[in-house]
């Protein structure tokens, strides 16, 4: 057999084998350091701090945790979120991320590695991303081999998509549940292939986890029953599956159902009776194995395919009574949004007001994925050609999560690990092909196995293994060498012939790769390293200039204002406001159960005029009332922008007193200008931002830089709050809302007479300003 | 610092009092100057009193302090004019139901008859002036309010007396005028030239520190006056001092609250306002936007943060190290701004920490052989006053014979130990409690300590012993079998 390079001959197999297994490692453990190294652009560049929204309550719980210990953190009443409601934490938050932090702080201070809580939370997502590699390593082995492995894990620890939710800093449930997910899976693959009740169970251990760390599981318990049941209908049920997926199901719901925000869903919900349906599927189908293995008899089996039909017909139309019954929780507004892109904006504005919801961009595919996106279907092509059962699996996710993908921006992330596997599995059977130095015998050999054509793609790799038995997993061995045996059997007639073509092809992927690794670094640290509680510019000599306006008015609020203050924000704002200013908030992040109509007051209050939010500011005690302003420094994200989603959920609750289209100009134009509708002008919102903006550039035309558009020489006035603080750019502006006037007069009459007579005439014409609204 | 130095010696010097008791005869003083320099948090009152011995070898004067000046005395010294010296004072009790206090002093050389001796006594004053109005807007100016007494009390005759109150600024609001002192002076009681204040010349004064002559005579004087600086007050300074052999370096973490005692803000804070006022550079008296501190020379990375994070706004400027005991008056200083500017009543909570070369500060004894190392009580933060002050100074693992020399005694000393990166047992802390610290007060705490070599070696040792562990734990853990079923091939 002739080579294309010459290869060592004097070597023996232990040298190949330890030396590969060494090099391995040394490449696991690059990139590991690489995964997390490029995750750390946001603490070099700003500092370690804890990144944008729903992190803040993630770091605030966890400091609870690590404070006070798990019972207290268990039983944590917050009763200065949602005030006056108050919050009962423990059990509505998955406490999977705070416990593993708590665990890691815990386990370090017995060690006497006194590491600040923080710095642990900050630095919890980058770890883990090196624990996701190590995982997608182990996944993609089952998939192919270790090279395919190594190459998904350098995929994974790197690819941006993924990156976007696990920088240093971003502290939540997604940081540590691609691990979770990841490792399920390998641990499922793996009981399915060997057929051991032990990493069935281990799947459902991690299953458990997952279920206490996030949301999302619900991806795990559908993928599996999926799976299992395609591979029943295909007819591949065997005691391999039976043992794997019953060992999951059992002790995985059993124990899910362990986590107080989970209860009983897993028997009561929707989303989870897939995985139950499926469970009682393989008791019949097991049970009609063992009859057939007993009774050989052909009418029995047709017998017993009925009655298996028949169970499922009886099984499903049982589920749908007992939905109607209410026995079981039919599919949330969040699940139908998934297949009507259209349904939230329709039904629940709170969801498609949040830009993580919205249907996914196309550029944002490329942005998060970049060349992976074109190797993707080719590794699902490459996994039919064996479609052994786990390639089934990458097949399914794939498709599934694809779909998804293209739903909603944040499920991005769920794609993300397939791409990078079946990536990974295509772009190193390229590799293989050309690195496989066999060059391709006669012509006539050729022809003649021109039929085999379609495997030979897939053989030198085998042929690879054969030379060097690295391959270290039992289940792995056998397969490789009944594959291997047959093909080294027979000679090769396809292939590459020479060195220069498979240099050019090795050069092209080796630049390819290079690439990514540009596109990835560059992606990471322009687009997903920013804190977004710090925002930076730079100064004319080029120096790094930090915008902490958010910081500042935040820490204001903690210093110079009553511990019990209660300050009314947009519920963006409210798990920043409790994490950095220590102070009850009226709504938050936490859109949960009765949030619709707490979150439409804010929206009215803000939406309405002066005189109609005061009663409602009052009753709900609130003493501060902060808005978001970027008009002076062109800061995009603030409230003036974000006003048309309070007023639309507002609209939801009140129809009869907000209507969107009064905040538009008669052209059906979104302004705040001169020509802003009255609505928009009255609207506390409008007031509170634009308040003595005008007075700042000092007679020359206020310009607001978000809109583009010229501010009237005469801004707003307030006659029910206070300016109370704001901050150094105009970002952060906070109001205190008045006490009731002592004389009993109404604030606004009691304010023009402050002001004294000769303002008096232009009373009654602010009145009627006001009377329309 | 009187109050806590009052309470540490009171039982002991009941008895020396009586030792000491001045007789009226010892002495007269043929004239008592007392200057008042207002200040903001601060305020220096120094007295000089020229004492003529009536008593062949006079060697103890008695200074007399009313009630309420005593007890807002945080810094008291006395000497003799001219010389550098401080002399000796020991509290002298106070006469029953008397609403002044005694101070003995032990003068170096006995008086002869009818010589006179300088003698003065310097003091500083917190938490002795207010804000008045209470609480002024954000444009408005700044003034304070300061009250003390008419007359320097003294157990002895006095021939003259006068009080001279300085303003640091010559809009003066207000100033009392005293009634009913027609018996001690015939001119004005009272005159104004410039920034300065003259209560006085009175004249013949008999023993005033009796009971009957202070209810009789004695009356409150206050100035009102304007002050064009903040006041700053450093409600709680927490300062944690690691010495680490192993890096030579010595660590001060300093956890401050600061406050702005100045008038509360009337109404609200406006931004407007505020980049009007430092565009045209005209920024209210009231209101902090940023300290400038003196940090030790050869500092290196400082940090600036607080509960929230890094505060980006920052500047300093590093001097390089001095060697020890040299009289060099580098420093490095740190220009710092809170996150917001700091109107009156506002709080602000703040870390500074830095790192500094040991061998600056600490030094080896070979004869006895131990180290002796300084630090610093505080930071001075000009004309600041420090409510409550802890520091905490953490000495290397192992370390023993741990002794301390302070340059004032401290309200409460405690011992305990402190576990930090790998320790074992634990090092050693010593933590000092003040209050009421000044400017006066920034001088360094010596600790000096021995420190066996086998203490030295004990991270390492413990570092290495459980990795080995952990080896010989994988080492046995690789070559036990607890399959149930051997694998048929």
């Amino acid at each position: 057999m002739s080579t294309a390079y010459p290869l060592p001959t004097n070597l023996s197999t232990t040298t190949v084998t330890n030396t590969a297994s060494l090099l391995r490692i040394v490449a696991l453990g690059l990139i590991s350091a690489a995964a997390i190294a490029s995750r750390l652009f946001a603490v070099i560049n700003f500092e370690s701090i804890i990144h944008e929204f729903d992190p803040w309550f993630n770091y605030r719980a966890t400091r609870v945790l690590a404070s006070q210990g798990f019972y207290e953190f268990w039983n944590w009443f917050d009763p200065t979120a949602w005030y006056p409601l108050g919050r009962v934490v423990g059990g509505t938050v998955y406490p999977g991320l705070m416990a593993t932090s708590g665990v890691i702080y815990n386990f370090l201070h017995a060690f006497h590695l006194p590491v600040d809580i923080r710095n642990i939370c900050v630095l919890l997502a980058p770890g883990f991303s090196a624990l996701t590699a190590w995982a997608t390593y182990m996944f993609t082995k089952e998939m192919k081999d270790e090279s395919a492995g190594l190459l998904a894990a350098a995929f994974i620890g790197i690819v941006p998509g993924y990156i976007s939710r696990s920088v240093a800093g971003s502290y939540d449930n997604e940081a540590i549940a691609i691990f979770l997910l990841m490792f399920t899976f390998y641990c499922w693959i793996k009981a399915l292939k060997t057929g051991s009740a032990l990493f069935g169970t281990l799947a459902a251990v991690f299953y458990f986890y997952m279920v206490a760390a996030w949301g999302g599981y619900a991806f795990i318990t559908n993928m599996i029953p999926v799976h299992a049941l395609t591979l029943m209908l295909m007819g591949r049920f065997s005691s391999r599956l039976y043992v794997a997926y019953c060992s999951w199901y059992a002790i995985g719901t059993l124990s899910s159902m362990q986590v107080p925000f989970v209860g009983f869903q897993p028997v009561r919900t929707s989303e989870h009776m897939g995985a139950l349906g499926v469970f009682g599927l393989l008791q019949i189908v097991a049970f009609a194995q063992l009859a057939r293995s007993h009774l050989s008899s052909k009418q029995f089996q047709n017998l017993l395919t009925v009655s298996v039909v028949a169970m499922g017909v009886v099984g499903t139309f049982g589920f749908i009574a007992l939905t109607y019954m209410g026995w079981i929780a039919p599919w949330t507004g969040r699940f139908y949004s998934l297949w009507d892109t259209g349904y939230a904006k329709k039904y629940i504005p709170i969801i498609a007001s949040v830009s993580e919801h919205q249907p996914t961009a196309w550029p944002s595919f490329f942005m998060d994925l970049q060349l992976l996106i074109f190797l993707f279907p080719a590794g699902v092509i490459l996994c039919f050609r064996e479609l052994r059962d786990e390639h089934v699996f990458v097949i399914i996710y794939s498709v599934v999560a694809s779909y998804f993908a293209g739903v909603m921006v944040r499920l991005m992330l769920t794609l993300t690990p397939v791409v990078c596997v079946s990536s990974a599995v295509a772009f190193s059977s390229l590799i293989d092909t050309y690195l496989d130095p066999t060059q391709p015998e006669g012509e006539e050999e050729s022809e003649a196995d021109s039929s085999n054509g379609t495997n030979t793609a897939a053989t030198p790799s085998k042929k690879e293994k054969a030379k060097k038995p690295a391959a270290s997993t039992s289940a792995l061995n056998d397969i490789v060498t009944a594959a291997t045996s047959q093909s080294s059997s027979k000679s090769k007639s396809k292939g590459i012939w020479g060195l220069d073509t498979r240099l050019i092809v090795i050069v092209n992927a080796i630049g390819m790769l290079s690439f990514f690794v540009f596109h990835c670094t560059w992606v990471t640290a322009n687009a997903y390293s920013s804190p977004s509680v710090v925002l930076a510019s730079t100064n004319p000599d080029g120096s790094q200039h930090i915008i902490d306006d958010f910081r500042e008015a935040y820490y204001w609020l903690r210093q110079n204002t009553p511990q019990d203050a209660v300050v009314m924000s947009w519920w963006d704002y409210g798990y920043q406001i409790a994490g950095m200013a220590d102070r009850p908030t009226l709504v938050d992040n936490n859109t949960w159960n009765n949030s619709k109509s707490h979150i439409a007051t804010v929206g009215k209050a803000m939406s309405s005029s002066e005189e109609v939010a005061y009663p409602i500011l009052r009753k709900h005690d609130v003493d501060y009332v902060l808005v978001i302003f970027g008009g002076l420094l062109g800061y995009s994200g603030d409230d003036i922008n974000k006003f048309l989603w309070m007023v639309r959920i507002a609209q939801g609750v009140w129809p009869d007193e907000i209507q969107e289209p009064n905040y538009f100009t008669p052209q059906g134009e979104y302004r705040v200008d001169d020509r802003a509708s009255s609505a928009m002008k009255n609207s506390l919102m409008y007031k509170m931002s634009y308040y003595r903006f005008a007075e700042l550039f000092g007679g020359n035309n206020a310009m607001d830089r978000v809109r583009q558009q010229t501010m009237p020489k005469v801004g707003p006035t307030l006659d029910y709050l206070d300016e109370a603080f704001t901050s150094e750019n105009w970002i952060v502006r906070i109001y205190q809302v008045r006490k009731e006037d002592l004389l009993g007069r109404d604030l606004k009459s009691a304010n023009a007479f402050a002001q004294g007579k000769k303002k008096k005439k232009s009373k009654p014409v602010s009145r009627r300003k006001a009377i329309p609204v | 610092m009187l109050q806590c130095w009052r309470a540490l010696t009171l039982f002991l010097l009941v008895s020396a009092a009586s030792v000491f008791a001045a007789s009226s005869l010892s002495f007269e003083n043929s004239a008592i100057v007392r200057t008042v320099d207002l200040g903001g948090s601060l305020v220096h009152v120094t007295t000089t009193f020229a004492a003529k011995a009536l008593e062949p070898k006079a060697s103890a004067y008695t200074i007399t302090l009313p009630e309420d000046e005593i007890q807002r005395t945080s810094w008291l010294e006395v000497k003799i004019k001219g010389q550098q010296q401080p002399l000796t004072v020991k509290y002298g009790g106070a006469p029953a139901d008397g609403k002044f206090y005694n101070l003995d002093v032990q003068l170096p050389n006995p008086v002869e008859v009818d010589s006179t001796v300088n003698i003065v006594l310097e003091t500083i004053q917190t938490h002795a002036t207010y804000p008045w109005p209470e609480r002024a807007a954000q444009q408005d100016e700044q003034s304070l309010k300061y009250n003390t007494t008419l007359f320097v009390l003294s157990p002895y005759k006095t021939n003259v007396q006068r009080t001279k109150v300085k303003s640091p600024s010559p809009e003066v609001r207000s100033y009392t005028t005293p009634k009913d002192v027609d018996a001690f002076t015939l001119e004005s009681p009272v005159t104004k030239s410039g920034a300065t204040i003259t209560y006085g010349p009175y004249n013949n004064l008999p023993v005033s520190a009796t009971n009957e002559w202070v209810t009789k005579n004695q009356q409150l004087i206050g100035i009102h006056y304007k002050y064009d600086y903040p006041v700053l007050e450093l409600t709680q300074v927490k300062r944690v001092a690691e010495i680490s052999h192993w890096g030579a370096n010595l660590n001060i973490q300093d956890d401050i609250v600061l406050y702005n005692a100045g008038p509360e803000l009337k109404g609200h804070f406006s931004r407007l306002e505020h980049q009007t006022q430092s565009f045209y550079k005209r920024a209210a008296a009231h209101v902090i936007p940023a300290l400038s501190l003196h940090l030790p020379a050869g500092i290196h990375d400082v940090y600036y943060y607080d509960l929230v994070g890094n505060v980006s706004t920052s500047r300093l400027r590093a001097a390089p190290s001095v060697p020890k005991n040299s009289r060099s008056n580098q420093y490095s200083v740190m220009e710092l701004r809170p996150r917001y500017p700091l109107l009156g009543g506002w709080n602000y909570t703040f870390t500074l920490g830095w790192d500094s070369p040991l061998a600056d500060s600490a030094s080896y004894d070979a004869s006895t052989g131990k180290y002796i190392v300084q630090v610093p009580i505080m930071t001075d933060v000009p004309g600041s006053v420090v409510n409550e002050c802890e520091v905490k100074i953490i000495l290397p693992e192992g370390a023993t014979d741990v002794e301390h020399v302070l340059p004032f005694p401290a309200v409460s000393t405690e011992e305990s130990t402190h576990i930090t990166y790998l320790d074992t047992l634990g090092r050693p802390v010593i933590t000092f409690k003040y209050k009421n610290l000044t400017t006066k007060h920034a001088k360094p705490i010596y600790v000096s300590y021995k420190v066996p070599s086998s203490a030295h070696l004990r991270k390492p040792v413990a570092v290495a012993t459980a990795l080995l562990g952990l080896f010989v734990f994988g080492m046995f853990a690789r070559r036990v079998d607890l399959t149930l079923h051997k694998k048929t091939a």
